[in-house]
């Protein structure tokens, strides 16, 4: 295993931090995703009902004479249609839209990564039976399948998890299949089989480390994929029930109120794009700090 | 390439076969009882048992699965994906009703992001290294990362609510029919133009992305190297031997687009209120309409499948290396 190592380490991953860290807004989008993270993290202690609490209303808490109130000194950034106060839902929007992300690009990550290295490791009729699925998948527009499963299983946490775990794991399998089969020919590899290893041990010890790279990049592309989609899913009225503050279901409700109601459209929005960007950078300057050449 | 012709077109058969057991199995491991994919789940509770029996043996429920399978096949090769629950309309005649406004909202917005995208991407690519090209790279970024949905809400607030220049929604205004001839196509137009715009937009990054990394990589080619060694001129060099090649790659973008297409006109069609096909899947996942939803599941899919074959083909007509390679 390679391990990340400190600050005079000469091993890939301190060469590629080295690299990334020369890019500015690569830092900004970490600076950024540790801040939400941490909000995500906090949000029953920030944003609750108790007058000791940051924003001192929860996210379900009724104001039922300030309902759809611009910001002001009270709800910073206004209240919604019930009077619920934007900020305290978007605090626990957070959690969330963190939260799907992460789950569903594991299971993609995991299903993903376990067919990529089959195929890869093993070739022949393996490798066609897993291409031939990742082109089967290929060809559904993926948020229909997205929806129908979320309809039909009922929407929740787990089954948005499901949808996209089952829609995007391609991507992942692709990447490691591909690594595979470059680094199954590498002396390491030969060496663990004239050991005697295990063909579990030597896709699970020897060969799936070095491979991880490349996955780690679609894997940051694919959090932010699945930020939008549930946000998309959400808006759509299919995504975490009701009343679960989620980020698209404020903007939900503001299509009913877009004649007026601005800061409702304004400040959800920005938090799903700036997320979204924000992981899509990750895996942009990541993917460049890995390349060698780039140096 | 007859041989690569043949064995694409077999994957291809192979491809289909793949879509309609993992759309039949999707639809199996959905709880509750299949008989009320035929009659709805309300209609499953009114009825007596002899009746539901009946029913159950007219749509081969009491057979085994793989003949089940057998009999929707059979169905989905005929083109019949059954009846609608909400009109009872065949299946497919409301997908052919609604094809014609999806399609042309679609082709519009892939034509201007690819005449748009297209140029900008091999544009930047020739910037290669200049404060231009990592300022172009971080906008399509950004664009790319945008929520369509959002977009849409902005736009609307912008040119509806507060310049009041385009209608909020809708395909044609309230008093479209007395209008005359040349007002109705502006009409029809105005109408068009944010929904295309919400279309469009992330398209046209990646378009911009995957022309630029094109070009990029085809300048890095020895033969460019050559072509510059000769003496030709910078200008020269990128018109006649790198544009032709970075071009090729693109076939298969426009193939590939197809599913992306789709998934978002779900969204844009439900916000613009826009009568296609995207309404349609979703109003049918909405009501639990499951013949449409797997009517249209089934035609999307296919349809990808179709677009993917003929860039597929298109591209080693176009690329001799790959119909060489794959032998």
């Amino acid at each position: 295993m390679i391990e990340p190592t400190g600050e005079a380490g000469s091993g890939m991953w301190a060469l590629t931090w080295r690299r990334y860290r020369r890019s500015r807004l690569a830092i900004i989008a970490l600076v950024y995703v540790g801040l939400v993270s941490l909000i995500a993290i906090a949000a029953p202690v920030i944003a609750s009902s108790s007058k000791a609490s940051l924003i001192g209303f929860g996210p379900n808490d009724v104001d039922m004479v300030n309902r759809l109130h611009p910001p002001d000194e009270r709800h910073r950034l206004g209240t919604d249609e019930l009077g619920r106060d934007v900020l305290a839902r978007m605090i626990h929007g957070a959690r969330v839209s963190l939260t799907v992300g992460l789950l569903a690009t594991a299971m993609a990550l995991v299903v993903g990564s376990f067919l990529g290295a089959i195929a890869g490791y093993y070739g022949g009729a393996a490798d066609w039976l897993v291409s031939r699925a990742i082109e089967v998948v290929l060809c559904f527009p993926l948020l229909f399948v997205s929806l129908a499963i979320v309809a039909f299983f009922g929407p929740s946490v787990w089954t948005i998890m499901i949808a996209l775990g089952l829609t995007t794991w391609t991507n992942e399998a692709r990447y490691v299949r591909g690594e595979f089969l470059r680094i199954r020919e590498m002396e390491f590899a030969y060496a663990a089989r004239a050991s005697g290893a295990r063909d579990s041990r030597i896709i699970f010890r020897h060969l799936l480390p070095n491979a991880l790279a490349p996955v780690l990049v679609s894997a940051s592309f694919g959090v932010a994929y699945a930020i939008l989609t549930e946000s998309a899913l959400s808006f759509l009225g299919l995504g975490v029930p009701l009343p679960t503050a989620t980020w698209g279901s404020i903007l939900a409700s503001a299509k009913d109120y877009i004649e007026y109601a601005w800061w409702l459209v304004i400040f959800p929005g920005v938090a799903i794009f700036l997320t979204v960007a924000a992981f899509n950078i990750i895996g942009d300057r990541f993917r460049d700090a890995l390349d060698p050449r780039s140096d | 390439m007859l041989t690569y012709v043949v064995r694409r077109l077999l994957y291809g058969v192979l491809t289909f076969f793949g879509i309609t057991i993992a759309v039949f199995v999707l639809v199996h491991s959905v709880p509750g009882d299949p008989i009320s994919f035929y009659v709805g789940s309300h209609g499953a509770q009114s009825l007596s048992r002899p009746v539901l029996e009946e029913i159950r043996h007219a749509h081969h429920l009491d057979e085994s699965l793989i003949r089940q399978y057998g009999w929707w096949l059979r169905g989905i090769m005929t083109l019949d994906f059954g009846n609608s629950f909400i009109d009872h309309q065949p299946v497919i005649e409301r997908i052919a009703s609604k094809l014609p406004n999806t399609f042309l909202l679609n082709l519009i917005a892939f034509l201007v992001a690819a005449v748009l995208g297209v140029p900008l991407g091999l544009w930047s690519a020739t910037r290669s290294g200049q404060p231009i090209e990592r300022a172009s790279a971080v906008t399509s970024f950004l664009l790319y990362s945008l929520p369509s949905f959002w977009v849409a809400l902005l736009l609307m607030q912008l040119f509806s609510v507060r310049l009041n220049v385009l209608p909020l929604f809708g395909m044609t205004s309230d008093d479209y029919l007395d209008l005359g001839a040349a007002m109705k196509l502006v009409d029809r137009a105005k109408h068009l133009i944010l929904p295309v715009v919400t279309l469009a937009y992330a398209q046209l990054a990646v378009f911009a992305r995957f022309s630029k990394s094109a070009l990029t990589e085809v300048i890095r080619q020895d033969y460019i190297t050559t072509a510059r060694a000769k003496g030709a001129s910078s200008g020269a060099v990128l018109w006649h031997h790198a544009f032709r090649n970075a071009l090729i790659p693109l076939i298969t973008l426009f193939g590939l687009s197809l599913p992306y297409l789709i998934s978002g006109t779900v969204i844009v069609e439900q916000i613009f209120q826009w009568d296609g096909i995207g309404r349609l899947y979703f109003e049918a996942i909405l009501t639990r309409d499951y013949p449409t939803v797997l009517g249209l599941a089934i035609a999307t899919a296919v349809a990808t499948l179709f677009a993917s074959l003929f860039t597929d083909l298109l591209y080693a007509a176009a690329d001799p290396r790959i119909r060489l390679e794959a032998r």
